[in-house]
């Protein structure tokens, strides 16, 4: 019997759901689906703000950035 | 029908029909809304029809309009079914045919010939010549007090920039209450929508913030109709007149004393026995232009005539690698570019600083678009800026002229995007599905009706926007 299941359907680079994936491995509070694809996924609706704010956060981090030093 | 009214429009538009049947009892309103809110062709069928005294067939009526205007004219009949001016009617034989309705008639030819009711159009108080303020006086309190919102706004005392304007709590609450800032750390910030209101030009905004003002007095036991009857009231005063306060009732006078804070009307004292109208309320229903001083002027945001008309009132140059100059000494034009823009030097009438990828970074996280950013600096963009990209454009004909180097444009866009690195989309994942074919119809359903965003065949699921009509598919099965 087909079923439907509410959720957020995320599009994003693959690099950036291997990182979602990651998250979810520690308590399995983000995917509801895992699409098998390289570029979607569904997850919870609840989470969408967290990881949203988290993903900035860690890609702020890890992403190298040319210099910005404001001199001239 | 300037664009400028087209929010008030909205607004009217949605107000039910028994409000339209009070609003429409002063000859004022009436007026006002025959004059700002309709397009040309509506105006001469209510003239045409307002002083007949049977319906006019629908077929006659029709008949005025050449068939290939023919949007045009379903345009204006459609405006006028919805403001409840024209309706609809049959007469003897099952003819439709179209009359002006009541009250509106009746007031709209009241507007327009006189009445034996002593004074539609407010009291003119009897101030001897030698005290009365001054048009220039009133534009200049206008102004000041504009500015002061909108500086309020964008946060110019964060810069230690002083200003005069005393803003009071009842201001900072409506642009509260109308998510245009939000207040964080006990400071105002500005937000998405407040900053592309302070990009609008002042007739708009004024317009803005009345409707957030009428919708916020049903809140506090006014009555929402007779404060927008009496705005359209103070729109159609004239500029330079003093009038008298005593025929106003008390919702009248608390209305007034809250006006006079944005600058719309000006009162000595809020005691005082008479009030002017300053340039922001004469012009509420008009179509000239409010407040055309040099600030408020570069203020007017986009929505204005072509860039040729403009040209002398752009200030800002950007350079390919970043640096921007914006010749200026306005607190608030200070601050609002230094929304998006690491400032670097300041001088008496000139100011420089750098966009760059943290600066951009911040107003997008104030919610601010990339595009909001781009449209501000083409508005406000040099006339050199302007003449530099004509002369290079005319070369390369059919391409649309950039006033600002596209380098830095694209790249604030590119800023922005490096923001949403994920595209959400809430919806509804249908899977578990037997067979193929029992897979395959709704899947090809979902995607007629239009709320496919994703599917897979080997999973045999699919991703939908919305579930009610594919599920009543699943089930009719």
């Amino acid at each position: 019997m087909p079923r439907a299941v509410r959720g957020v359907l995320i599009e994003c680079d693959p690099s950036v759901k291997a990182i979602i994936l990651k998250y979810d491995e520690e308590r399995h509070d983000y995917v509801v689906e895992d699409l098998d694809d390289d570029r979607h996924l569904v997850i919870k609706e609840s989470q969408v703000q967290n990881l949203k704010a988290r993903l900035g956060k860690e890609l702020d981090e890890k992403v190298m950035q040319p210099d910005e030093s404001e001199s001239e | 029908m300037a664009a400028a009214s087209s929010r008030s429009f909205e607004y009217l538009e949605g107000l039910p029909g028994t409000v339209f049947y009070k609003l429409y009892q002063q000859p004022a309103t009436a007026l006002a809304i025959f004059r700002r809110m309709l397009p040309d062709l509506a105006k001469c069928f209510v003239m045409a029809l307002l002083y007949l005294k049977d319906p006019l067939p629908a077929v006659d009526l029709e008949a005025w309009v050449k068939p290939e205007s023919l949007r045009e004219r379903d345009n204006s009949l459609s405006i006028l079914g919805r403001l409840h001016i024209l309706a609809n009617t049959t007469i003897s034989n099952n003819v439709r045919a179209y009359m002006v309705t009541n009250p509106f008639a009746t007031s709209l030819r009241q507007a327009l010939t006189g009445t034996e009711q002593t004074q539609p159009f407010g009291v003119l108080s009897n101030v001897p010549e030698t005290d009365l303020i001054s048009v220039s006086d009133l534009d200049e309190y206008a102004r000041r007090q504009w500015e002061g919102v909108l500086g309020y706004m964008v946060g110019t005392s964060g810069l230690g920039i002083q200003r005069d304007a005393n803003l009071s709590k009842g201001v900072k609450q409506l642009l509260q209450a109308g998510h245009l800032v939000e207040i964080r750390d006990r400071r105002p910030e500005i937000t998405k929508d407040g900053f592309a209101f302070v990009l609008q030009d002042v007739n708009t905004q004024v317009w803005h913030i009345l409707i957030l003002y009428v919708e916020s007095a049903e809140a506090i036991g006014m009555d929402s109709v007779e404060v927008l009857s009496f705005l359209f009231l103070l729109s159609s005063l004239e500029l330079g007149r003093s009038y008298e306060k005593k025929h106003l009732t008390s919702n009248q006078l608390r209305t007034l004393t809250d006006l006079a804070d944005f600058g719309i009307v000006y009162q000595e004292s809020p005691d005082a026995s008479h009030f002017y109208p300053t340039r922001l309320a004469t012009t509420l229903t008009s179509d000239s232009s409010a407040l055309t001083n040099p600030i408020s002027g570069s203020l007017s945001g986009p929505t204005g005539a072509g860039a040729a008309s403009k040209a002398g009132s752009g200030f800002i140059i950007i350079e390919t690698n970043y640096r921007l100059y914006a010749y200026t000494s306005s607190p608030l034009q200070i601050s609002l570019i230094a929304l998006f823009t690491t400032l670097k030097y300041r001088f008496p009438n000139l100011i420089t600083g750098k966009i760059s990828r943290q600066s951009i970074r911040r107003a997008i996280e104030m919610g601010i678009t990339a595009d909001q950013i781009i449209s501000y600096l083409t508005t406000h963009a040099h006339p050199q800026m302007r003449k530099h990209n004509a002369s290079k454009n005319a070369s390369s004909m059919g391409v649309p002229p950039s006033i600002l180097p596209p380098t830095v444009v694209d790249q604030i866009r590119l800023w922005q995007l490096e923001r949403d690195r994920v595209k959400a989309t809430p919806g509804f994942l249908f899977k578990d599905f037997v067979s193929l074919a029992e897979y395959e119809a709704p899947c090809r359903y979902a995607e007629e009706i239009g709320v496919l965003l994703w599917k897979s065949d080997r999973r045999r699921m699919f991703f939908v926007t919305r579930h009610e009509q594919v599920a009543a598919f699943l089930r009719r099965k």
